[in-house]
């Protein structure tokens, strides 16, 4: 054997840098894991069906406090509201950004900038947002009245949360919908063009298709954000807990209920933790777990339809 | 359109050679006797292009004879796809692209304001060197052009119209029991011939096939030039091909591309064997790309 390939001594950096990436990698799981594992640990009392399915009642005994009913409920209706609000213009956009945009006008290069800083808007300030510009008298329509006679709206509703929130997640939509269609291979059009197959015709019976997966997994995740959000809900919500009337799953109180306030999940935590008014940490622990998981099942939905998808190919 | 001789999937492989030889023999042979043309389907009149500053084809005149097939040859570079391109307008979607001259088909200039750009693809069809079906069933692949070209097709119709397709493409026996089945999943061969059998749908008069067996092996290569010859008594077919050996083999005419110039247009066989330009003696001899 020829010595000049026999190993010349430890080469400390090469071996050295592996073992610290794989440490910090194990921070990360261990962080994971132990923040996970205390919320379950701490709110597992939460998952049963009792909690769940009971609403919550003003009371300052734990035992006494109900359940979370009512936040599940507005955490759904507040991700499917905005999702249907910000779904067909987030989709629209992204077509008209992959596809009929012209990348050489000086205009492309604002659109895409202005999407960029509305990436980049903290939630609290699109809170702030909503509240001003929806307390404005024309939108009354979107929450009550408020006081008799006055001369603005409420302002807070799940309506104005919806559109606000659906505002705040609609870059990230919008980039992941391009990026899917973008990605579809170009011989699909070029193909349909070739048959005197018109664009928009193409677009909507071969590339939308194709990148639906695509779509849709930037959609669900999406509903991840908005399922978490809570500067958002807190401030265009109102701080309440119940919703707008009694009775709230009666179909003809919908509309009654849209234009209320309410709480979901988020604000329900926020306010039954020591750092909100309530102090029921053992309700606000319950809620997180529920949260957490209703998240992470989004999240593992979004896995699986890429995947799914891939193997499609 | 029978398969016979044609090597299927379950021949055992001992035969398969045999059939491979004597397809390729086949296909050397004098072809069957054709109608005579009827004129140009495609007059190409002075015809320069560039993109953006770069110009790629200057002063090309020519005409695709119908129910004949023509061959554009050259080396990489020398403009023929731009050409083939230029026939049924797909370089209008290539930003910078700017062309002079005059292409008529049917006697109208097909770069014409007027002109629908759909119903001129209708008419002459592509066909791509790498197989592009659309990701949904063997049917709907035919089905969607077909649709688009003729809204209130009825359904009857409609199956007629990828029966007949697919026969002419010689896809059908090995498709018809599952239509519904994924186009994805075909082998490539059989995709190319999904494409021809899409291109076919629509009852094109032209079909433009851009080195359509560059990503095939030697059967389906063989395969799909047997088509092209049946398909060459209804069809006009212009093929740009770096494989000068099946130039010799299956087409009639060939003009022979040179750094975006048009060197020198003829029959195959005088092309081949009595070539009038040194440059098209030193191609098609080998020397050089």
């Amino acid at each position: 054997m020829n010595s000049s390939m026999l190993k010349r001594g430890l080469r400390l950096r090469s071996t050295l840098g592996p073992i610290v990436c794989g440490l910090a990698a194990l921070v990360v799981a261990a962080a994971c894991i132990f923040i996970f594992g205390y919320l379950i640990q701490q709110g597992w009392h939460a998952l049963n069906w009792t909690f769940l399915s009971t609403d919550p009642q003003p009371s300052l005994l734990e035992e006494q406090a109900g359940g979370i009913r009512i936040p599940i409920a507005g955490t759904l209706i507040l991700v499917i509201l905005s999702t249907l609000l910000s779904l067909p213009i987030a989709v629209g956009a992204a077509i008209y950004l992959a596809e009929y945009l012209d990348e050489r006008r000086w205009w492309t290069r604002g659109i895409r900038l202005g999407l960029e800083v509305l990436a980049g808007v903290p939630s609290v300030v699109f809170g702030m947002f909503g509240i001003a510009m929806f307390s404005k008298h024309m939108f009354t329509v979107l929450s009550s009245q408020g006081a008799e006679g006055a001369q603005a709206a409420f302002g807070r509703s799940f309506l104005v949360a919806s559109i606000v929130m659906g505002i705040h997640v609609l870059p990230f939509v919008i980039k992941t919908a391009e990026e899917s269609i973008r990605s579809v291979p170009v011989g699909y059009r070029q193909g349909a063009a070739a048959l005197g197959i018109t664009k928009f015709r193409a677009l909507r019976k071969i590339v939308i298709p194709a990148a639906a997966p695509g779509i849709a997994t930037g959609t669900i995740l999406g509903m991840g954000l908005t399922a978490g959000d809570t500067a958002i809900v807190w401030l265009t919500l109102g701080g309440t807990i119940n919703f707008a009337t009694d009775n709230w799953w009666q179909a003809p109180h919908w509309l009654e209920v849209l234009r209320g306030p309410g709480s979901t999940l988020t604000t329900f935590i926020y306010f039954t933790s020591p750092a909100g008014e309530g102090n029921a940490t053992g309700l606000a622990f319950g809620a997180a777990a529920v949260l957490v998981l209703v998240v992470l099942v989004l999240n593992l939905a979004a896995l699986l339809i890429a995947r799914l998808s891939a193997a499609r190919g | 359109m029978s398969n016979a001789g044609i090597a299927t999937e379950e021949r055992p492989a001992a035969n398969r050679t045999e059939a491979l030889l004597a397809d390729l023999d086949t296909a050397a042979k004098p072809r069957r006797s054709r109608r005579p043309s009827a004129g140009a389907a495609l007059t190409i009149d002075s015809l320069g292009v560039s993109y953006g500053k770069k110009q790629v084809l200057a002063d090309v005149s020519f005409e695709v004879p119908e129910h004949r097939i023509t061959a554009l040859i050259g080396p990489s570079g020398c403009g023929k796809s731009t050409v083939l391109r230029c026939l049924n307008r797909m370089n209008d979607a290539i930003t910078g692209f700017r062309m002079e001259g005059h292409v008529s088909f049917a006697g109208q200039d097909i770069y014409d304001r007027r002109v629908d750009v759909t119903e001129l693809r209708r008419a002459v069809g592509m066909v791509f060197q790498q197989p592009n079906p659309f990701p949904m069933s063997v049917y709907e692949n035919i089905a969607l052009a077909v649709r688009e070209h003729n809204p209130r097709v009825s359904r009857h119709e409609l199956d007629d119209t990828v029966e007949f397709a697919l026969r002419q493409a010689n896809l059908w026996d090995e498709v018809r029991s599952e239509l519904k089945r994924s186009a994805l999943g075909l082998s490539g061969g059989q995709q190319q011939r999904l494409c021809i059998a899409r291109a076919l749908a629509v009852k094109p008069a032209v079909i433009l096939l851009d080195e359509p067996c560059a990503s095939l092996d030697p059967i389906s290569t063989a395969r799909i030039e047997e088509l092209l010859l049946e398909l060459s008594n209804e069809y006009t077919i212009a093929i740009v091909t770096h494989n000068l050996a099946q130039a010799h083999r299956i087409c009639d005419d060939v003009a022979f591309f040179l750094i975006g110039e048009l060197v020198e247009f003829g029959p195959v066989s005088q092309v081949f064997d009595n070539p009038r330009r040194r440059e098209t003696a030193e191609y098609v001899r080998g020397s050089f790309g």
